[in-house]
């Protein structure tokens, strides 16, 4: 049956004011682009600033520490997608194991609530709490014979702890996507299951777990395109000068070299190199989720 | 007909829909090119007003006069201007920005008409961020405005939108504002542009960010300690006070000395840079060598001492474990909570936030110390430009003389007033005093309605400051004078107890501040390379106090500054102060 263009056509236009708002917001913005090949200057406007072709690029590059606060970045992050994709998923089908509704929805609540609270706050917590010097984690550490570790001031503790915290604060929000999958699944499968003799760790291997991959590889793409963002807030609350060599990221040092000045030419060069870099990673993930997942969008 | 029922009634909502989403554009639009206010439709009818205003002045204007300076203009003039309001302001009588006791003044007693173009709530730089559209739409700029914001500073200089304003202030300025002005002749460099003086700056009290060294007195005198005048001296203290608590504290409790460098060496509070001060430098700042030139001060050969004075310090445990993780608010944690001896900081710190130590430690008395000497003599400590943003005015303003007419009349009847002159008391009766029945002034929740604070009304921020009015009186203040005048009269009633003594410690030392005295625009070296070298400086310095790297990697890390784009930055920064000397 075709659709009839005479009879939706209400349909048709009450799409275009949202498409309008698309366009004027999301599509008109991206001639903004060209920003990132000019010494852009507010006052010159897009038709008087200088074209200067790469050198944006060139000064990304250029610098001693790029290759570095570049690696830093993706080794953050790369952590921080892995865990933040396992824990919730491992979580989930913890949580869905545990019978007692209201002990579920308390404990659901609680291990969210950490998602609200922004890094400024958390980062004040975080520099008592892991202090080498009184803090809690390391007096209870101390008290079973680990020596204090210097989380925050030392490099490698440094991006430990920067991933660690950030799962302890998102994985219950990844939790939900994965608890609404599990509702999801047919009851009657279990059923069958039961019937066939298998037992609650069978039933969760071969039913729970692969139920929920299509979810997961769903989670795992939209995600990696966020690779090239470490975690602003977060690592900008907490880095110093002791952790620099492995904690500095793009976002930070754009921060600093860009934003503080005013060099807007060089934040969009930066940000248009992430934003290229993601969509090479969620064009190829989108494909193998495709081959292998049957996930698709389109 | 059912069913045409339904139609109809889709095909008026999408109507509905899409007329909301034209008056959405059209009222975008019609902000954007005005006056970008958006439902402000008072502000779009005002800037019209101003052009026709402005108009009327014009043909005024070109009337044959000699000066066109007046103490009076009749008829009144127009000086068209942009507001970013502090979201604190409160206005009472249904007043606003653009229409208030202060405007109201300025046409009835000066003849000057303040038009407003635009005015927005400066919260998150909506203030910065409006003139920085205002200026890539290429809108009409107004005739004044005022600027906080650095880098918006020079954008908007160099945009050559504004007209050079050093011999409009050499001709119509007056001598208490030319006094004032001259305190600091530096306070100028910012705006000059090939010799030409582009802005004028805007006068704040002096030395509000030069700190001392404020220290617990109650444990001073139970340990029978003198006023440490050398850094060795100060180790004595720090090390009585971690031994010896007088308030019981464990050594581990104690922390000497409160500073941390998680950003910068160089702040304004719990700051180690006077540190670096007795050895002859202040660290991340240009100063001014002997020969005239300027050196990034943290490759002085001093910078290397303050590093081991500092590791042996971190060694000792006299500064916090965790230092380089602590930001300037953090370090007043321990200082306040009453487990800190010494904390650096500015001279009204008494009133925030070491009054609060009272309530955790209620017999815990701070006094302010001056900075200690290092082995040859030499004490330093950052001082701080007595500016506070810039005026600029714009290349098509008519009169760009009346600015003059209304500032002068503020720095001679605002800034510093004497006793029994005609602002004495206060300024607009109603807004920032009133009179009781007995004739007898009052201030704040005793005026009617509620005190304002109309020192953000006048056209000029804070209208006029003298810088070393304020210290002058706390000096005063200090030698123990009843309050006369009426910045006396403020001073004693808002700041802190040990504020007046903390101004007389702190200009017992007046020649110690370095100013850091590059403040131009960033050079095109310094755009590419600065955070790159403030970056391996502040790792290298962090780990060299911590132990990670041994004293000697300071050797390297100068070599490394100075080739990878220091030496070249060094040669801009001095080119820039080369031309900043008025041709």
């Amino acid at each position: 049956m075709k659709p009839d263009i005479r009879r939706t056509w209400p349909l048709h236009l009450m799409l275009l004011p949202a498409l309008a708002g698309l366009i004027v917001f999301n599509y008109v913005p991206l001639g903004g682009i060209v920003m990132a090949f000019m010494d852009y200057k507010p006052w010159l406007g897009f038709d008087g600033s200088p074209w200067i072709g790469f050198g944006h690029f060139r000064a990304l590059f250029e610098r001693e520490d790029s290759l570095q606060v570049i690696w830093n970045t993706l080794v953050i992050s790369v952590f921080k997608i892995i865990f933040n994709l396992l824990v919730p998923f491992g979580f989930a089908i913890l949580l869905n194991e545990v019978r007692i509704r209201l002990l579920t929805r308390t404990i659901q609540t609680m291990v969210y609530l950490p998602h609200f609270l922004s890094w400024v706050i958390l980062g004040g917590i975080l520099v008592n709490f892991l202090s080498t010097d009184g803090g809690f984690v390391n007096r209870v550490l101390g008290a079973i014979g680990i020596g204090p570790i210097p989380f925050l001031m030392h490099g490698d503790w440094f991006r430990f702890t920067v991933i660690v915290s950030d799962v302890w604060k998102e994985f219950g929000y990844g939790t939900i996507v994965f608890l609404a999958a599990l509702a999801n699944i047919d009851p009657s499968l279990y059923e069958a299951a039961e019937v066939d003799g298998a037992g609650r760790w069978k039933q969760t291997l071969h039913i729970t777990i692969p139920s929920l991959l299509p979810m997961a590889i769903v989670v795992g793409t939209l995600s990696l395109g966020n690779i090239l963002n470490a975690g602003f807030d977060q690592i900008f609350n907490l880095y110093n000068g002791m952790v620099m060599n492995k904690g500095d990221i793009i976002d930070t040092f754009v921060y600093r070299t860009a934003i503080l000045e005013g060099n807007f030419g060089f934040a969009t060069a930066v940000g248009l190199f992430k934003s290229v870099v993601s969509m090479v990673l969620i064009v190829c993930a989108y494909r193998l989720a495709y081959k292998y997942a049957n996930y698709r969008v389109f | 007909m059912r069913r045409g029922m339904r139609k109809w009634w889709s095909a008026a909502l999408v109507l509905a829909l899409a007329a909301m989403l034209v008056s959405a554009c059209g009222g975008s639009k019609n902000g954007g090119s005005s006056d970008g206010g958006g439902t402000q439709s008072p502000a779009t009818s005002s800037s019209s007003g101003s052009n026709s205003g402005s108009e009327a002045g014009s043909s005024d204007g070109s009337r044959p006069t000699d000066s066109p300076y007046r103490d009076k203009y009749d008829p009144p003039v127009t000086i068209t201007t942009v507001w970013g309001i502090d979201p604190a302001l409160t206005f009472k009588n249904g007043e606003t920005i653009e229409n208030n006791v202060a405007t109201r003044w300025a046409l009835e007693t000066l003849g000057i008409r303040i038009e407003t173009l635009w005015s927005v709530t400066d919260t998150n730089n909506a203030f910065v961020t409006k003139m920085r559209l205002m200026m890539a739409s290429g809108q009409q700029m107004p005739d004044v405005v005022t600027v906080g914001d650095e880098q918006l500073a020079h954008d908007l200089i160099d945009s050559g939108l504004f007209r050079e304003v050093g011999t409009l202030f050499d001709a119509y300025a007056n001598e208490k504002w030319k006094q004032a002005m001259a305190l600091d002749p530096h306070v100028w460099d910012p705006y000059i542009r090939n010799g030409q003086r582009m802005g004028i700056p805007v006068l704040d009290y002096a030395y509000n960010h030069d700190y001392l060294l404020w220290i617990r007195q109650d444990w001073m005198d139970k340990l029978g300690l003198e006023a440490p005048k050398t850094l060795d001296d100060l180790e004595k203290v720090m090390e009585a006070f971690k031994y010896n608590n007088p308030d019981g504290l464990s050594p581990d409790q104690v922390i000497p000395l409160s500073i941390g460098f998680k950003n910068t060496f160089n702040t304004w509070m719990g700051d180690p840079s006077w540190v670096f001060g007795a050895f002859g430098t202040i660290p991340e700042q240009w100063n001014l060598t002997s020969e005239g030139t300027l050196e990034w001060g943290s490759i002085h050969p001093g910078a290397k001492q303050a590093l081991e004075t500092l590791k042996r310090w971190r060694d000792k445990g006299y500064i916090p474990a965790e230092a380089a993780l602590w930001d300037e608010n953090k370090t007043a944690e321990p200082a306040v909570a009453g487990v800190a001896g010494i904390i650096p900081g500015p001279y009204w710190m008494s009133g925030w936030p070491l009054q609060d130590t009272a309530k955790n430690v209620p017999h815990a008395v701070w006094k302010p110390y001056p900075i200690p000497a290092g082995p040859d003599g030499k004490a330093g400590r950052h001082g701080t430009r007595f500016t506070n943003g810039v005026t600029l005015i714009s290349k098509d303003a008519k009169h760009p003389e009346a600015l003059f007419t209304y500032q002068n009349y503020l720095f001679e009847h605002l800034a510093d007033p004497e006793p029994g002159s005609q602002w004495d008391i206060g300024v607009f009766k109603g807004y920032d005093y009133d009179l009781d029945e007995n004739g007898n002034p009052v201030y704040g929740d005793d005026i009617p309605g509620g005190a304002v604070n109309i020192n953000r009304y006048w056209l000029v921020r804070d209208g006029a400051r003298i810088p070393d009015a304020q210290m002058k009186a706390l000096l005063r203040l200090a030698d123990g004078k009843e309050p006369e005048t009426r910045l006396e009269k403020e001073l004693k009633n808002n700041y802190g107890p040990e504020t007046p003594l903390a101004a007389k410690v702190l200009l017992s030392q007046p020649d110690i501040s370095y100013i850091d005295m590059f403040s131009g625009p960033p050079t095109p070296t310094m755009k590419e390379r600065l955070d790159y070298l403030k970056k391996i400086e502040l790792q290298t310095f962090s780990e060299i106090i911590y132990g990670q790297r041994s004293i000697d990697e300071f050797d390297r890390f100068v070599e490394n500054w100075k080739s990878s784009g220091g030496d070249q930055m060094t040669k801009e920064v001095n080119e820039w102060f080369e031309q900043t000397k008025v041709k």
